[in-house]
């Protein structure tokens, strides 16, 4: 019987410190967790966006969590707890659902998706930090997707990281006069009541001017049109060497197939930065066939190989131009958190909210997934690009300027 | 010819062609109209549910077109009925703005359970004649567009058919007319309606799977357009007339590709929305409706 429970006991000593390593976890300090609120479109026509940002979010919090969670000032380590709110592509669900969160204990949001939602959102919070007549709200934002230039200049408490289209399409509107130098015109479609596209035919315009080509003009249309015979009616009779096309995809494949439908065919294509995407793929099918957009995203580094296919496999989602930004982001959050003495507890939400602005403000360059990401001084990036192609309906590298 | 005079020709012949899917969807209305003298405000998103639920079947089974066609019309038609039941027979009979809100109610809902199902993200649908194109000289005629409007004319006959030519038809006719005397002479009101319902859903299937081949895609962003240009039709046509349904259709396509043409797009609804207002002040009844009075 002695001898038995030896047994039993010299089994349990040497099992006992196996089973703890095997069911280890980071030991958390108490009621200290780092609240990160996800906003973005989860529904309408702009789900895919929330749906493939929340899916990024998640994977990179895991990660983060999973390797030991964010190490706060004390030196304990809390976890990431996160949400993801619905802001509808509604300006005012937007604002509503920022003003909640800024209410309860969130530390700091990423989002949202629609540059209609960014826009006014920013206009409530506090102009310029730390100004007491100022009574706006003191809630760091750090977008990832909203891409209309130049927004975050708005607050000192809304930061962004997209791309800076203006750069990208100046850039691939100089290469393609390179490419082709017997090109010489060009025309831009665009969904004339979204904003993102209207600002992005504005930049094609400008671009394709500043890049030696003649714009011949706009043809518009609406973002939920089904058919576009007038619009390309006149591409046809004008024959563009090159048609910009600033529409997401649903109007863009539209357009795409009753160009083919009447013979237009231009030399080049462009595509709106948002339409380097699976969905115009699903959607457009072989008529997206030779587009050219710049992205601020494709699987080309190892990381960023890792992290498509990681959020494809594991979380359903699909890594593009906007929800790598998601993970970009979580990356540098956890960065500036760790770095700036953010404690928190419940009683400290007000102050590590300003320390998370101050840190954000602070960081002027970052990795980002493919490559370097510079900031400026109005809180925007200057992230690495390529120039993606449409090539059996996929997205391939045409260009890679880095 | 000179270009102005070739392009105002252009436009009519593809605002006739395209208007032909404005009248399918109007024909829907106005036949849910003329027997219950009701809105249904859920009729486009019936049709484009149905075209969700046959291109489900195409991605399934890779069904030639006439069968993606069917299922979408079984599909529509079985929505259909649903909408009967849950938005007009369960809602109280004396208060008509029940049965419309309800309606409101499921076009939104049918549209977001089809965003939470596909993310929003536009879907390929079979367009078997999608590239199809028929020159007539100088002009250029889409082939597809062509079809819609043959099977349009087609479906106005069928419907004609049933309507005059066969005992639901007759059942129909006695609901819309006197539904209490319809139900003293033994016409149950509600298989009356429900078939009207299955009916009409069917010719919505119809029009959804023409319109997603012709759009060559399918998007919640048509829920919206189909419905209010569906309504549109509906009321320059004379709601209750399946002529007037398919002549009002027309009607709109060409107004509105002119509108487009020589005002651009920022003013071609503000047209297509004077041209309702007039109908409304001058021409209650729309075409071929009976005089309303104001």
């Amino acid at each position: 019987m002695k001898r038995t429970a030896m047994v039993v006991l010299s089994i349990l000593f040497v099992l006992a410190p196996l089973v703890a390593a095997m069911t280890w976890e980071p030991a958390w300090a108490q009621d200290r967790v780092i609240k990160i609120a996800g906003v973005g479109a989860m529904s309408g026509v702009v789900r895919t966006f929330g749906v493939n940002a929340k899916a990024t979010l998640d994977m990179a919090t895991d990660e983060i969590n999973a390797a030991g969670g964010i190490k706060l000032k004390d030196g304990s380590r809390a976890k990431i707890v996160t949400t993801y709110v619905d802001e509808r592509c509604n300006a005012e669900e937007g604002i509503s659902v920022i003003r909640k969160l800024a209410s309860e204990d969130w530390l700091v949001s990423i989002g949202p998706t629609c540059s209609n939602v960014a826009e006014p959102l920013f206009g409530i919070l506090q102009r310029k930090a730390g100004d007491a007549g100022d009574s706006g709200l003191q809630f760091p934002i750090f977008t990832d997707t909203a891409i209309k230039p130049g927004l975050a200049k708005i607050s000192e408490w809304s930061f962004r990281n997209v791309p800076h289209e203006p750069t990208m399409y100046n850039h691939l509107f100089k290469w393609l006069k390179e490419k082709n130098p017997d090109a010489k015109t060009v025309m831009i479609g665009v969904e004339s009541d979204f904003a993102h596209s209207n600002a992005n035919a504005g930049i094609m315009e400008a671009a394709a001017k500043a890049a030696g080509f003649e714009v011949l003009g706009q043809e518009k249309w609406l973002l939920n049109d089904t058919e576009f015979s007038t619009q390309v009616g006149k591409f046809r009779r004008a024959k563009p060497d090159i048609i910009g096309i600033a529409a997401h995809p649903f109007t863009t494949c539209g357009a795409l197939r009753e160009m083919k439908r009447q013979g237009v065919k231009p030399k080049v294509m462009v595509g709106l930065t948002s339409s380097a995407t699976l969905e115009t793929m699903v959607g457009c099918g072989p008529e997206a066939e030779g587009m050219i957009i710049p992205t601020g995203f494709a699987p080309v580094t190892p990381e960023a190989k890792r992290v498509a296919k990681t959020v494809a496999e594991r979380y359903k989602g699909n890594v593009d131009l906007h929800s790598a930004a998601v993970y970009e982001n979580i990356q540098v959050l956890k960065m500036v958190i760790e770095s700036s003495g953010v404690e928190g507890k419940p009683t400290t939400v007000a102050s590590d909210r300003r320390k998370v602005r101050d840190g954000l403000a602070q960081v002027k360059e970052f990795n980002g997934l493919l490559g370097k990401v510079q900031r400026t001084e109005d809180r925007e990036s200057t992230k690495p690009y390529v120039f993606a192609q449409a090539r059996n309906s996929d997205w391939a590298v045409l260009f890679d300027p880095r | 010819m000179s270009d102005l005079a070739l392009d105002v020709v252009q436009q009519a012949l593809n605002g006739f062609l395209f208007g032909s899917s404005y009248a399918l969807i109007g024909i829907g209305f106005t036949m849910i109209f003329g027997v219950m003298e009701k809105l249904n405000l859920a009729f486009g998103i019936t049709a484009l549910g149905g075209a969700y639920a046959a291109l489900l079947v195409f991605q399934l089974t890779r069904a030639p077109f006439p069968l993606v066609v069917l299922a979408s019309v079984a599909a529509a038609g079985l929505i259909g009925l649903v909408v009967e039941i849950t938005c007009f027979r369960w809602m109280p009979g004396d208060y008509p703005l029940a049965a419309l809100m309800a309606t409101v109610g499921m076009l939104f809902f049918v549209e977001e359970v089809i965003v939470h199902a596909t993310n929003g993200v536009p879907r390929a649908f079979p367009a078997p004649l999608g590239q199809a194109m028929f020159d007539l000289g100088p002009w250029l005629l889409r082939g597809d567009l062509a079809f819609m409007f043959l099977v349009c004319l087609a479906v106005m006959v069928a419907l004609w058919l049933l309507v005059f030519r066969t005992r639901l038809g007759l059942a129909t006719r006695a609901v819309s007319q006197q539904p209490v005397a319809a139900q003293l002479c033994g016409i149950g009101l509600r298989r009356v309606n429900a078939a009207v319902f299955v009916l009409t859903g069917m010719v919505g299937g119809v029009a959804g799977a023409l319109i997603g081949s012709a759009v060559g895609n399918l998007s919640p962003l048509l829920a919206l357009p189909l419905t209010v240009k569906g309504l549109v039709t509906a009321v320059l046509g004379g709601l209750g007339s399946i002529p007037g349904a398919i002549v009002g259709g027309l009607l709109l396509g060409v107004v509105e590709y002119e509108a487009l043409y020589f005002f651009g797009i920022g003013y071609r609804d503000m047209v297509t929305y004077l041209l309702l207002f007039a109908f409304l002040v001058f021409r209650p009844g729309g075409l071929f409706g009976s005089a309303a009075r104001r």
